[in-house]
C-alpha cells in the first residue's frame, strides 16, 4: 500500500479549498448577486464590499467567487478534452505503430511546433462572442499534442506486454485490447497528465482573459486581471482589484503543479523521496558514531 | 593533488554570483536606458518638451493627407510642423488667425481669407494664396484626401491675388460653418513640393513624406521606433507676428506601448503634457502630490468637446420603433457611466445634441430638454414598454412586442482596448437586461469595429459624431439625423450609421445651417424634439476634444480655468500655450 506524502495532502487540501470556494462560495456568501452594483470606481475595501469594488462598481469578492467557478470550469473541461484526444491519438499511434503512428505522430509534431499561444489567439478573435464552453473547447483542442506523444511512449511499451497475446489468444479485437488492456495500464499516467493539462487550462484562459480575448459577459479571475490592468488599478493604488485573482491563480496553479508531482511520487516508486532518504539514513550512519566506533 | 586544492564553487556562491551579475546587468541597463530615453536631451531636458498620448506605432508617413500620418502630421493636429489658415478656440467658439489674418463674408455666398503677407515655408519660400487653392482643390483631383467633402460646401476656390483667397459657397445649400472648419482642420501645404507629387501619384495619401516642409514653428529631428522628435525653427516667420517663438526648443514625443505606459512616465515628470484617458488622475496630486494638473481641479477635470453615442440601427427588427428606443434610453444609469466608465471626467449625458457646457451652451435649451428628453428612470422605461407599447415580459426575463418581436438578442459592440467605451457600454448591457433587453456586449478588433458601424452591420455600437467645431452644433445634428447622402445597408456610410430617416430633417438641416444667434438656436431646438422623439442614437457621456493633462515639473504656464492663457487643447489653436510655458528651474 503507498503512503501519500505531506505534500500531495498539502496540493490536494487548496485544490479543494479553491473548488470549495468557487462552486459553493456562491452559494454560502448571498451578500451581493454577480452584477450588482455596490459602489463606484475602486471603492476601498469595507463592510459591504470586503474587498472593494472593481472599475463599474461590482464586489470584487463576488467577482473572485464566480470568476473562480468559471477559471476551474474552463480548466476542467478543457482539461478534459485535451486529455481525452490526447488519449486517443497517443494509444492508437502507440498500439498499431508502423503507418498510422508515423501519420498521427507527424501530425501532432506539426501541430506542436505550432506557439499554441497564437493559435489561441486567432481562433478567439474569429470567434468573436465566445461562451465558456467554447473557450473550453479552443483550449482543449490546441493543448492536446504534448499528452498524445507521452501516451504514445507509453501505449508502445505496454503493447509488448505478455498480458496482451494472452488477450489476443483469447480472440480480443483492437477496441476491446485497446479500452481494456491497454488504457487501465496507464491510468496513473494519464491522470497526471489531467491535472496538468487542467492547470495549464486555468493559465491559459488567463492569459487570453488578459488580452482581452476571454469569455464574453462573464467573469474569471484572467478577465479581472484584464480589466484591473486596462484601468491601471497598480498605478492607482487599488490592489484589491489585482491581487486577489492573482493570489487564486498562483494558489490553484501551483496547487495542481504540486498535486501532478506528488501523484507522480506516489505512482512512481522511483521518485518516493521518503523511503530513499530512510534507506540512505540506514546505508550511512553519521562520521561521528564511525568515529565513536573506531576509538 | 587534493580535491580541496581546487577552487570550487559552491552553490551559494553561484547563485550570490548571479544575482550580483543581475544586478549590474540591470543597473547598467538602467543607466543605458537612461543615455538612450530622456538623457538622448542630455542638458536639453530644460528645453524639451515631452508630449503624449497621439502615436502609439514607430512612424512611417508625416504625410497630412494620410489620416495615419505621424503626429502632428495627421489632420487637424497641433500646428508644429504644418499649419492651417485658422486654429479653432473650443473655449470661445472663435477663429484664431495662422495662415490667414482673417476672413470676411462679403456676401451670403461667398467667404474671403486674407493670408499673412510674410508667412513662409522651411525652405524659404513664400506661403501664398496659390498654396491654399492647391491644397483644397485636391479634394477634386485625389478624393481621398480628408478634406474630401470641401467641394459639397464650396463652389470654387480662387486666388484673387497672392494673399487672398476666395472661396464660392454653393448656392443651394450655403453652409459656411462647414467651410470654415474644413479650413481650420486641414494644413495648407506648399505647392512648389506638392504639385509634382500630385502629379506622379494616384494614391497621393500613400506618399510617406519622410522630409516634410512646413510652414510652422518646429522642423522634424529625428524618429524612430522609440519617439520622433522636433527642433524649433528659429528662423520662423510667426516670430514677427506673435513677438517671439514657442518656449520649448525641443518637442518629443516618446511612444509607449499603452496608456498605462504613458500615465506612469508622465506621474514620474518624464512627460510634460499628454492626452491619454487617465483613470482616477486626480489621484496623482491628492494622494501622491505629484505636480500634476487638469483644466479644472475638481470634477469633471476635461472641458466637454464631443457626446460619444450609443448607434441605434434603426433597420433592425424591435430597435426600428422609436419607442422601443426610448424605453432603452430611459434605462441607462447616465450618472454611473460618468462616475464609472468616465472616471468623473463627465457630468451624466443629457438627451440633447448639444453640449451643455462651452461654446455650444449658447444653444442649449435646458427647457426643451427637461421637456421632451429622457433620463434615467427605469419605471419610465417600464411603463413605455407595458403601457405604450404593450409588450410583455417572457419567462426569460426579456419583453415581447405583441407581433412577438423579442428585445434581443442584440449586441453592443466598441473596439477591444477603447477602455472607457468598453466599459460604459457594460453599464449599457446591465442596465438593459434589467429594464427587459437582451443586450450583450461585443468587443472586436478597431477595424472590424469600424467597418460594422460604417456598413450597418451592427445592432448598438458606441461610436463618435461631430465635436466642437467651428461647425457645431450644426455637424452633429447632420451627423445624426440626416440621411442625404447616406449609403444604403452594406455600403459604408460616414455619419448617421444607424439609418435614420425623418422627412421634417432635412429642411431644418438646410436651415440651421444659414442661421446664428437666437434664430439657429430655434431650429436646433426643434431638430432636439426630433431627436429627443426618435432616440436613434443615445448620448452617453461627455468628453473632450483632447484630453488634457499637464506635469509642471520641468515646464509651468500651462493653463487653467483659473489661469485661461490658451485653451485646454493641442489642436488649432492650442499652439498658443506653447509660447507661455516657462522652465520651472527660472
Amino acid at each position: 500500500m503507498t503512503r501519500l506524502t505531506p505534500r500531495f495532502h498539502v496540493a490536494a487540501g487548496i485544490v479543494a479549498a479553491v473548488l470549495l470556494f468557487g462552486l459553493l462560495g456562491p452559494l454560502v456568501f448571498r451578500g451581493h448577486a454577480l452584477g450588482a452594483v455596490v459602489g463606484g470606481l475602486y471603492d476601498h475595501p469595507s463592510g459591504s464590499a470586503w474587498l472593494g469594488t472593481d472599475n463599474i462598481g461590482h464586489d470584487v469578492f463576488t467577482n473572485l467567487m464566480y470568476g473562480t467557478r468559471t477559471s476551474l470550469t474552463i480548466g476542467l473541461v478543457a482539461g478534459l478534452f485535451a486529455t481525452l484526444i490526447g488519449v486517443v491519438v497517443g494509444t492508437l499511434a502507440g498500439y498499431r505503430g508502423g503507418a498510422v503512428e508515423e501519420a498521427l505522430m507527424g501530425v501532432t509534431n506539426v501541430i506542436l511546433a505550432i506557439p499554441s499561444i497564437v493559435v489561441l489567439i486567432l481562433i478567439s478573435i474569429a470567434l468573436g462572442t465566445r461562451s465558456t464552453l467554447a473557450m473550453a473547447v479552443v483550449l482543449g483542442v490546441t493543448s492536446w499534442p504534448w499528452t498524445a506523444r507521452a501516451v504514445r511512449a507509453q501505449a508502445a511499451s505496454v503493447r509488448t506486454r505478455e498480458h496482451l497475446d494472452v488477450a489476443r489468444l483469447s480472440g480480443a479485437g483492437t477496441f476491446s485490447l485497446i479500452c481494456y488492456d491497454v488504457v487501465p495500464y496507464m491510468l496513473s499516467y494519464l491522470c497526471m497528465a489531467f491535472v496538468l493539462q487542467v492547470s495549464s487550462a486555468v493559465l491559459n484562459e488567463a492569459a487570453l482573459s488578459m488580452l482581452g480575448l476571454g469569455p464574453s459577459g462573464g467573469v474569471s479571475l484572467g478577465i479581472m486581471l484584464h480589466w484591473a490592468l486596462a484601468w491601471e488599478s497598480v498605478r492607482t493604488g487599488a490592489w484589491w482589484a489585482f491581487v486577489p485573482p492573482t493570489v487564486l491563480l498562483t494558489l490553484l496553479a501551483f496547487a495542481l503543479l504540486m498535486l501532478q508531482s506528488s501523484l507522480d511520487e506516489v505512482f512512481n516508486p522511483r521518485l518516493r523521496r521518503f523511503v530513499r532518504r530512510r534507506r540512505t539514513t540506514v546505508a550511512a550512519p553519521p562520521p561521528a558514531v564511525r568515529k565513536a566506533e573506531a576509538a | 593533488m587534493t580535491d580541496e586544492s581546487v577552487p570550487r564553487t559552491s552553490r551559494r556562491r553561484f547563485l550570490t554570483g548571479v544575482a550580483l551579475a543581475g544586478a549590474g546587468a540591470g543597473f547598467g541597463g538602467t543607466l543605458l536606458t537612461g543615455c538612450t530615453g530622456t538623457g538622448a536631451t542630455g542638458g536639453k531636458r530644460a528645453q524639451t518638451l515631452f508630449v503624449a498620448g497621439f502615436q502609439w506605432a514607430p512612424p512611417t508617413s508625416f504625410n497630412p493627407l494620410n489620416p495615419n500620418g505621424c503626429w502632428p502630421t495627421a489632420e487637424d493636429n497641433m500646428q508644429l510642423l504644418y499649419e492651417s489658415l485658422f486654429g479653432f478656440n473650443l473655449l470661445d467658439g472663435k477663429l484664431e488667425p495662422h495662415l490667414a489674418t482673417g476672413i470676411a463674408a462679403p456676401d451670403a455666398h461667398t467667404l474671403t481669407v486674407s493670408m499673412q503677407p510674410k508667412a513662409a515655408w522651411h525652405d524659404g519660400k513664400p506661403v501664398t494664396a496659390d498654396d491654399v487653392v492647391f491644397t483644397f482643390s485636391l479634394a477634386r483631383t485625389h478624393p481621398e484626401v480628408p478634406f474630401a467633402s470641401f467641394f459639397q460646401f464650396a463652389k470654387s476656390i480662387t486666388a484673387t491675388d497672392a494673399h487672398t483667397v476666395t472661396i464660392a459657397l454653393d448656392p443651394a445649400h450655403p453652409n459656411p460653418a462647414m467651410v470654415k472648419s474644413l479650413l481650420a482642420a486641414n494644413y495648407v501645404l506648399p505647392q512648389h513640393v506638392w504639385a509634382p507629387i500630385a502629379a506622379k501619384n494616384k494614391q497621393i495619401s500613400q506618399v510617406p513624406n519622410m522630409t516634410p516642409v512646413g510652414s510652422g514653428p518646429y522642423k522634424l529631428d529625428k524618429h524612430s521606433a522609440a519617439q520622433v522628435s522636433y527642433t524649433r525653427h528659429d528662423g520662423y516667420w510667426g516670430k514677427a507676428v506673435r513677438g517671439k517663438l514657442p518656449a520649448p526648443k525641443y518637442v518629443v514625443h516618446p511612444i509607449f506601448k499603452d496608456n498605462a505606459a504613458g500615465d506612469l512616465a508622465f506621474e514620474r515628470g518624464e512627460v510634460d503634457v499628454m492626452q491619454q484617458f487617465t483613470p482616477q488622475i486626480w489621484k496623482m496630486w491628492q494622494d501622491k502630490h505629484e505636480p500634476i494638473g487638469t483644466w479644472y481641479d475638481t470634477a469633471p477635470y476635461q472641458v466637454p468637446g464631443s457626446i460619444p453615442m450609443l448607434v441605434c440601427n434603426t433597420t433592425r427588427k424591435g430597435l426600428s420603433d422609436p419607442r422601443v428606443r426610448r424605453a432603452l434610453a430611459y434605462a441607462i444609469d447616465y450618472g454611473r457611466i460618468a462616475k464609472t466608465a468616465m472616471s468623473q471626467y463627465s457630468d451624466p449625458a443629457k438627451s440633447s445634441l448639444i453640449l451643455p457646457r462651452g461654446v455650444e451652451q449658447q444653444y442649449f435649451d435646458a427647457q426643451n430638454v427637461a421637456q421632451h428628453g429622457w433620463s434615467y428612470d427605469p419605471a419610465k422605461s417600464r411603463s413605455i414598454l407595458e403601457n405604450e407599447l404593450h409588450a410583455r415580459k417572457g419567462s426569460d426575463g426579456v419583453y415581447r412586442l405583441p407581433d412577438g418581436t423579442r428585445l434581443g438578442p442584440w449586441t453592443a459592440q466598441t473596439p477591444t482596448g477603447w477602455s472607457d467605451w468598453q466599459t460604459a457600454l457594460q453599464v449599457v448591457a446591465e442596465n438593459a437586461k434589467a429594464a427587459g433587453f437582451d443586450v450583450a456586449t461585443k468587443f472586436p478588433q478597431a477595424a472590424q469595429t469600424t467597418t460594422a458601424v460604417q456598413n450597418g452591420d451592427f445592432d448598438l455600437a458606441c461610436w463618435y459624431v461631430a465635436g466642437v467645431s467651428p461647425a457645431s452644433p450644426w455637424q452633429r445634428f447632420r451627423d445624426v439625423l440626416d440621411d442625404r447622402a447616406v449609403p444604403k445597408l452594406g455600403v459604408s456610410a460616414f455619419y448617421n450609421y444607424g439609418r435614420f430617416s425623418n422627412p421634417h430633417v432635412p429642411a431644418l438641416i438646410d436651415r440651421a445651417a444659414t442661421l446664428t444667434g437666437a434664430a439657429a438656436k430655434a431650429v436646433y431646438g426643434q431638430l432636439d424634439q426630433i431627436f429627443m422623439a426618435n432616440a436613434p442614437m443615445i448620448p452617453l457621456m461627455y468628453r473632450p476634444v483632447d484630453f488634457y493633462e499637464f506635469n509642471h515639473g520641468t515646464w509651468t504656464g500651462f493653463p487653467t480655468s483659473r489661469n485661461p492663457s490658451g485653451p485646454p487643447q493641442f489642436r488649432g489653436a492650442g499652439i498658443d500655450w506653447l509660447y507661455d510655458l516657462k522652465p520651472a528651474t527660472s
